[in-house]
């Protein structure tokens, strides 16, 4: 794969990406024509064309490079998903109305989920889903709502001022390609080394887990009839994966005999399952650790919001403390005595 | 041409890791890019969060590729880590807005001096 190629479609997109979030041309006076002149809504459309070809590029045809050998064609829901997901980041990033850009990233969060669906972690899928598009981005709609600003009168298609106006994009672009070309050069660089699918292991790995969790294979082993028994052949493991695909468990019963039992095919891990046992087994402390960071986000946007509540309620007391203070000057006598 | 989009169209599984590691890099850049121009504070939030996608496909990939379920639970911590952020971000942003009556980022740049 030759590094100009791939230079040059990261430049190519930074450039889209610039056209697309550069300051617009300055309108023939406030109230201008709508949409920029014809001139500035045409770069527009081409950074468009040279910011979703670039990266659709980069990461569709990009596969004739990764896998030569192997027909090189992606399979056609990653091909549909990434695309969803790097058309709704541009329009994200570029739409000058910040609600519309939320629902954009409602959009990439959907794609995500479906590529984590095809990345077969399903249950990150659908926490994904309910996680950002149902509470994080609720969040941000209801403080976009605080904070509505007025448009610009000079922009009466709506957005403010600073929506509008970008900061810096020729710099934020020139970044952008820097980032993208130094990712995408280590990814290309190593992408002979890089694992490849492989069914029949992921289905061991699956098997395996089976290993951590002893109650449920002894329960299958107690459905047999066998009781008191030793989980493994000594030193050989619990599981034992053919290599069709099927498994079986290794057992001892009392007497030292040695038994196998081969294992349905509904008892092998699912995700949730293969998830909730590396969480728990693996990263317990971690866990642990995540649940105090959500409880001090809790306590946090807590002590934020009382706070706001306290200054205004100070406001409220010095602006009548003034008034007060007055009045204390000539009956302090009583207050003292009283103390 | 139309043959070539046709067989491309042909659902082949030859994914490689490389092909999400990809997506995952646009993502994270894009959403850099978005960050470093938009002046909205929320809008700034939302691109770190458009990060936090890209390095969550990432993670995922790995984990799928190397046969190793840690990469979806660190997602799980991602998720975690990014609704603590919001909660708190997007506070503080409502905190500023009452003060300046702004969203944008460059009303705070004496913060630079």
């Amino acid at each position: 794969m030759a590094p100009m190629t791939l230079y040059t479609t990261c430049l190519l997109g930074a450039v889209g990406l610039y056209l697309l979030v550069r300051r617009p041309a300055p309108g023939k006076g406030p109230g201008g024509a709508p949409g920029g002149t014809a001139g500035s809504r045409s770069l527009k459309a081409l950074g468009t064309l040279l910011a979703l070809g670039a990266f659709g590029y980069l990461i569709i045809a990009a596969a004739e490079w990764i896998a030569p050998g192997e027909g090189g064609r992606p399979e056609v829901f990653y091909v549909i998903f990434s695309g969803i997901a790097v058309a709704a980041a541009v329009r994200m990033i570029t739409h000058r109305r910040p609600v519309y850009a939320a629902l954009y990233f409602v959009l990439v969060v959907l794609s995500s989920a479906g590529l984590f669906l095809l990345l077969e972690a399903e249950f990150l899928a659908f926490a994904l889903v309910i996680v950002y598009a149902g509470a994080i981005l609720i969040t941000y709609l209801f403080v976009l709502m605080l904070a509505q600003q007025p448009a610009d009168p000079d922009h009466p298609e709506g957005g403010a001022e600073y929506d509008i106006h970008p900061r810096e994009p020729a710099a934020g672009a020139l970044v952008g390609f820097i980032m993208l070309a130094l990712l995408s050069r280590m990814i290309f660089m190593g992408a002979g080394e890089l694992p490849v699918p492989d069914g029949e292991a992921a289905r061991a790995a699956a098997w395996r887990q089976l290993e951590q969790m002893p109650q449920r294979l002894r329960a299958f082993i107690a459905e047999s009839g066998d009781e008191n028994i030793t989980l493994g052949w000594g030193d050989e493991g619990a599981i034992d994966v053919a290599a069709d695909g099927s498994a079986m468990v290794r057992y001892e019963v009392a007497d030292g005999q040695r038994k196998a039992l081969t294992l349905p095919e509904d008892a092998m891990p699912e995700n949730v399952q293969s998830v909730g046992l590396g969480l728990i087994l693996t990263f317990p402390v971690s866990l642990e650790l995540a649940g105090v960071i959500l409880l001090m986000a809790m306590f946090g946007a807590v002590i934020l919001a009382r706070r706001q509540i306290e200054l205004t309620e100070e406001e409220k007391r010095e602006a009548a403390g003034l008034r007060r203070l007055g009045h204390f000057d000539e009956p302090a006598a009583p207050e003292g005595g009283g103390g | 041409m139309i043959d070539t989009i046709l067989a491309s169209i042909e659902p082949i599984s030859t994914l490689t890791l490389g092909h999400y590691l990809l997506t995952s890099a646009v993502l994270f850049v894009i959403g850099l890019v978005g960050f470093l121009t938009r002046r909205n504070l929320i809008i700034m939030f939302l691109c770190t969060e458009l990060m936090f996608q890209g390095a969550g496909i990432a993670l995922i990939a790995f984990g799928r590729f190397h046969l190793d379920i840690s990469g979806q639970v660190f997602v799980i911590f991602i998720l975690t880590v990014a609704a603590a952020e919001a909660a708190l971000a997007l506070g503080l942003v409502v905190l500023l807005y009452r003060r300046k009556e702004t969203l944008d980022a460059e009303a705070w740049s004496e913060l630079k001096d």
